[in-house]
């Protein structure tokens, strides 16, 4: 069983952090290389078999069975891992390993260095639980030992008032939508008596009350604050520049994504389970409307999609211009998403569903490295204001190559991995409705508007500030190139990897067949 | 008829949740997050809590439930799930605190207003 380790190894070091670099200054650096290193081998793992038996791992902590003694429903705290939650706990350990790596070189000059990598540690292990578990209150305490961690990281610069300010803002928010979704587990088990996440969407189909509806109403507003949504994206514009580059590169890239839109397509598919209500609707008896949940999500995603883009072009600032682009690319999963529950059973449905989940893992890394690049500028020049950075391309050709290959990416240009998602989620929404097709084609011609402006600063003519500046060291350069080697190596293999692991993962979610349930249903029938 | 303690939850909630909206000064924002916390709290406490058949329920203690067959218990599941909220929300609260000895240390005030200097 090697579910556990993926919470205990970053667990355990974590809190062996301040003990371990007592011994010595350059250790506890290594030891956050060797314990996110062993996370992501744990992770390969546990996606290799998930993937390979395409069965749900179900695993009940402190006993064989989640069925209590004595009653007939499952009392004990699960964790089910299907395949969505084993591929995002793959991406989550291979870009935390990659942030980890990239420190070494970004985090040299500051202090307090073991709480930064403790820290780091308890992000990831809160979103490795995220994905991982089958128990909704346990999902509430994961959710918020990553929130804690990432509001503790972004006022990591606690001598800047930036950093400061966009630590409050960011607390702030972050504690009201999780206040949100406690309020709607609070409901949920007061209706249901449940908290188990499978046995709750059989509970809710049985008997779907206006509580239930109201549950639902607060945990998507409340997702919908965490992943930055536009109504509600300002703190994630402050909060993202705001951090050290190597923690924004998580923040952007897996933060809004495990607590956010993973945690949004959750919920809806398997606590609420369009299908079933579809089904008990098609026989007249009581339901849940999903598509009206379908039209909520699909409106925020249009809203994100384009102002997310369109307040990208407008910025100076070159990491504040990513995070607004990072609001964008959140619209265009959500999208994903909503098409996923309007048009459930479809081909459109499974295809868009398909088209979120690729884009989840596509943006982590692009966005990933983006930010990585923007470190690299900062760590250099000192400066991320636009306009004082024109000509960088003869200084730092790496780096310069490595921002053409993750702005070409997420604006989708055909060889490179962003391509294959974007354009996964445009035939599908254009199968189920051509306008929303047409806002997607918008939103990125704003996209590409914003990264081309990037684009000439970087090839410009050279500025003062540049004159002095050189390729940052290797500890920097590497993981920017793991990540360009893997958006064009994922960009080589499109609808290999979509027909192969997209597909598979969103059917697994839709549960056509309802495995998310069965692999509980197992241990019913047995009690 | 809805128990007096759901509507007392109820109003704590948005109590926090105006406070909130509101209020201007740090530590009365966080005062609002503890505000909305305990709402949400008490919430939960008193969903394990029935009176049934007119007798009170007893505390949660498994052993103690052995002897005491026939009185109707108290729900162990929603305490547990208290605690544990509890323990998260006094991080949430420790950091904030910490931020806003910050903000007071770089800002001189602890008016939201007057930290507007990242546009946003």
């Amino acid at each position: 069983m090697t579910l556990p380790f993926l919470i205990i190894i970053p667990l355990f070091g974590a809190f062996s952090m301040p003990i371990i670099s007592l011994f010595g200054k350059k250790l506890k650096e290594y030891w956050a290389l060797i314990i996110s290193g062993a996370t992501l081998g744990v992770a390969a793992k546990i996606f290799y078999t998930v993937w390979k038996t395409n069965e749900i791992i179900l695993y009940t902590l402190g006993s064989e069975s989640p069925i209590g003694k004595g009653v007939k429903f499952p009392i004990r705290i699960v964790w089910e891992v299907d395949l969505l939650g084993a591929l995002l706990a793959l991406t989550i350990t291979f870009v935390g390993f990659l942030a980890v790596l990239y420190s070494l070189g970004y985090m040299k000059h500051d202090t307090g260095l073991e709480k930064y990598y403790t820290l780091i540690l308890i992000l990831e292990l809160g979103m490795l639980g995220i994905v991982i578990t089958g128990d909704i209150f346990n999902f509430y305490v994961f959710l918020e030992i990553m929130s804690i961690a990432s509001y503790a990281l972004v006022a990591f610069r606690n001598d800047t008032w930036e950093g400061i300010e966009a630590g409050i803002k960011y607390m702030f928010v972050g504690s009201v939508a999780s206040s949100f979704i406690l309020l709607g587990i609070a409901l949920l088990y007061g209706q249901y008596g449940t908290l188990t996440m499978s046995y709750l969407s059989l509970k809710i189909a049985e008997n779907p009350t206006i509580v239930a509806k109201v549950a639902l109403a607060f945990f998507i507003g409340g997702l919908l604050f965490k992943s930055g949504a536009v109504p509600v994206h300002m703190w994630l514009a402050d909060a993202h520049p705001a951090a050290p580059s190597s923690i924004s590169a998580m923040l952007s890239g897996l933060v809004i994504k495990a607590g956010g839109v993973y945690a949004v397509a959750r919920i809806v598919f398997s606590i609420f389970n369009p299908g079933l209500h579809a089904y008990l609707k098609a026989f007249n008896m009581p339901s849940i409307n999903m598509e009206a949940v379908g039209w909520v999500i699909v409106f925020f995603a249009c809203l994100t999609l384009l102002i997310g883009n369109a307040m990208a072009v407008v910025q100076t600032d070159m990491k504040r211009l990513f995070a607004f682009s990072s609001v964008g690319q959140i619209g265009y999963i959500l999208l994903g998403i909503g098409i996923g529950t309007l048009a459930y059973g479809s081909r459109a449905g499974e295809l868009a569903l398909a088209g979120a989940i690729y884009h989840i893992v596509n943006h982590a890394l692009i966005k990933a490295l983006l930010f990585f690049v923007a470190g690299a500028v900062i760590h250099e020049v000192g400066t991320k204001n636009l306009n004082e950075l024109s000509g960088l391309a003869r200084k730092m050709p790496m780096t310069t190559l490595a921002f053409i290959i993750g702005a070409a990416a997420i604006i989708g240009l055909p060889p490179l991995n962003g391509f294959a998602s974007k354009w996964i989620i445009y035939e599908s929404s254009a199968m189920y409705n051509p306008i929303l097709a047409a806002i997607a084609v918008v939103g990125t011609v704003f996209s590409l508007a914003a990264y081309t402006r990037v684009l000439f600063t970087f090839l410009g003519r050279e500025s003062e500030k540049v004159k002095s500046a050189k390729e940052p060291e290797m500890s920097m350069l590497i993981p920017m190139l793991i990540l360009v080697v893997a958006i064009v190596v994922m960009g080589l293999l499109p609808w290999q990897i979509n027909d192969k692991i997209m597909l598979p993962t969103a059917r697994m979610l839709e549960q056509l067949n309802g495995e998310y349930m069965v692999a509980l249903l197992k241990f019913l029938g047995g009690a | 008829m809805i128990p007096l303690q759901f509507v007392t939850a109820f109003l704590m909630i948005f109590m926090g949740i105006y406070a909130f909206l509101y209020k201007r000064n740090l530590i009365k924002l966080i005062l609002a997050l503890n505000l909305i916390d305990a709402g949400i709290h008490l919430l939960l406490i008193s969903l394990g809590y029935r009176l049934e058949n007119g007798v009170l329920p007893t505390a949660p203690i498994y052993t103690g439930y052995e002897t005491l067959k026939g009185t109707p218990m108290v729900g162990p599941i929603p305490q547990a799930l208290v605690l544990t909220s509890i323990v998260i929300g006094v991080c949430v609260l420790s950091l904030a605190m910490a931020l806003t000895i910050n903000a007071y240390r770089h800002y001189g005030t602890l008016d939201v207003n007057k930290l507007r200097r990242l546009r946003g």
